[in-house]
């Protein structure tokens, strides 16, 4: 085929791309026939009411020095790690809020963490573009640190963040901003998959978030600087199973809602979005209402559901954390950094 | 003898193609390639989506099942209470109170 034969290919293949995305969005808007709240309204509910002892801070985890960027709770629930950009993860006690480890990294510029699902192991990523994990257990070297016990190496991109799969303690999926989600083994070091890159369907930016499902944990869901949500098949690399549009900006967070088969999402256009992960369907919108059009909307950082998904916690890049109402889309309370 | 400078000029386009045309047809041919595969994905959507119900189908199941599940972050929930909730309300809390603004 000449080089000019080809490009016209392209400029077709362009065009056939660009009509059949109009044609997905135009069937999708038609199904759309309402929102959750708009139904949940229509039903009689009314928004949650809380009083000023219904939802107070009983613990307040103080050690760190600078930011902290993450942090994940063990499957009891009952100790944190935390990541912070001064240089350490620190291992909580969450009933009784002391420290149990303080682990000094290599790369002090963490971004994410994630605790084994048997408590023994924690693993952390950030802009060295590599996941180390460490055992709790190990013997402290000569100058009181926790060694590395495996380094995860591959990404061409920071780490943004990293999640053990929940029922299997030496499985481990990380997203980058090389633009690709992988599992890795954990036990061997070694890249099981490979999500996105090269493949179509793949994110076209840098992956800033990533949740697995806890009903099912060969699916998981990814946030990127493309502004898509994809979910994605562990046992199927070759294709995103899904992608989800409607964000106006990077999505920062993603989050599966308790029942495993929805998602919330935050993202740089100021909103958290609930999708439906089966139909593709946005669900619902969680917006704060501007003010002042010239004031800009404080961007969404990370999200959180309580174990019914009745509440969404949203935190915000202005310091601030509503307490949403799922099922109302209203905001119950506004949270001020202490 | 002294080459004719026009004669020594190279031809371009005609046998060998110059070294930025092979770069740029190897790429346009891979993203024609990676576009038909999109192409391909969008109208598998698209059938899946003739067959998709509306967004209301689902939500009446969706409210009854986050209604029913015992949470104890909100004021009023379901039951049956964990007792394992307790222990958060125990023991050492933050001093100086709570600033958070209930709407």
């Amino acid at each position: 085929m000449s080089f000019s034969e080809l490009k016209d290919r392209h400029v077709a293949a362009t065009a056939m791309v660009n009509t059949l995305r109009d044609r997905l969005n135009q069937k999708r808007q038609q199904l759309l026939d309402t929102d959750v709240a708009g139904y949940a309204k229509s039903q009689g509910r009314t928004a949650v009411n809380f009083s000023s002892t219904d939802l107070v801070c009983c613990r307040t985890l103080q050690g760190h020095t600078g930011k902290v960027y993450s942090l994940d709770w063990t499957p009891e629930k009952n100790r944190i790690v935390s990541a912070s950009q001064d240089g350490r993860l620190i291992i909580w006690n969450a009933l009784t809020s002391q420290k149990t480890h303080a682990i000094k990294l290599p790369c002090a510029w963490v971004m994410t963490c994630s605790f084994a699902p048997n408590g023994y192991s924690v693993a952390c990523g950030g802009l060295d573009s590599e996941c180390s994990i460490f055992n709790l257990n190990s013997q402290v070297d000569r100058d009181g640190n926790l060694p590395v016990s495996r380094v995860l190496t591959g990404h061409k991109g920071y780490v943004s963040s990293c999640e053990f799969v929940r029922d299997q303690d030496t499985r481990l999926i990380t997203g980058s901003g090389d633009q690709t989600c992988v599992l890795w083994d954990v036990t061997t070091g070694q890249r099981i998959s490979v999500f996105g890159g090269e493949f179509p369907s793949g994110h076209t930016s840098d992956v800033l978030s990533i949740s697995i499902n806890s009903s099912n944990s060969n699916m998981f869901v990814s946030g990127s600087c493309d502004a898509t949500a994809r979910l994605w098949d562990t046992r199927i690399a070759s294709r995103a199973i899904r992608t989800y549009h409607g964000h106006h900006g990077d999505v920062n967070t993603v989050k599966f809602f308790p029942d495993g088969q929805r998602f919330g999402t935050g993202s740089d256009d100021g909103t958290c979005r609930l999708f439906d992960m089966r139909t593709g369907h946005q669900l619902q919108v969680y917006s704060q209402q501007q003010a002042n059009n010239d004031q800009d909307v404080p961007i969404v950082t990370s999200i959180a559901f309580s174990i019914s998904g009745r509440l969404l916690f949203a935190g915000y890049s202005n310091g601030d954390c509503y307490v949403w109402d799922t099922l109302l889309a209203e905001v119950r309370i506004i949270q001020l950094v202490h | 003898m002294q080459a004719n400078p026009a004669e020594a000029a190279p031809v371009i386009g005609r046998s060998a193609p110059a070294p930025s045309d092979t770069r740029g047809k190897h790429w346009i041919s891979a993203e024609v390639k990676r576009l038909e595969q999109e192409s391909r994905f969008l109208e598998e959507e698209l059938q899946q989506l003739e067959k998709t119900e509306k967004l209301s189908a689902g939500l009446q199941e969706f409210l009854l099942k986050v209604e029913s599940v015992p949470d104890p972050l909100l004021p009023e929930t379901t039951g049956p209470a964990n007792t394992s909730w307790d222990r958060w309300f125990e023991g050492p809390q933050d001093t100086q109170g709570c600033r958070c603004l209930i709407l």
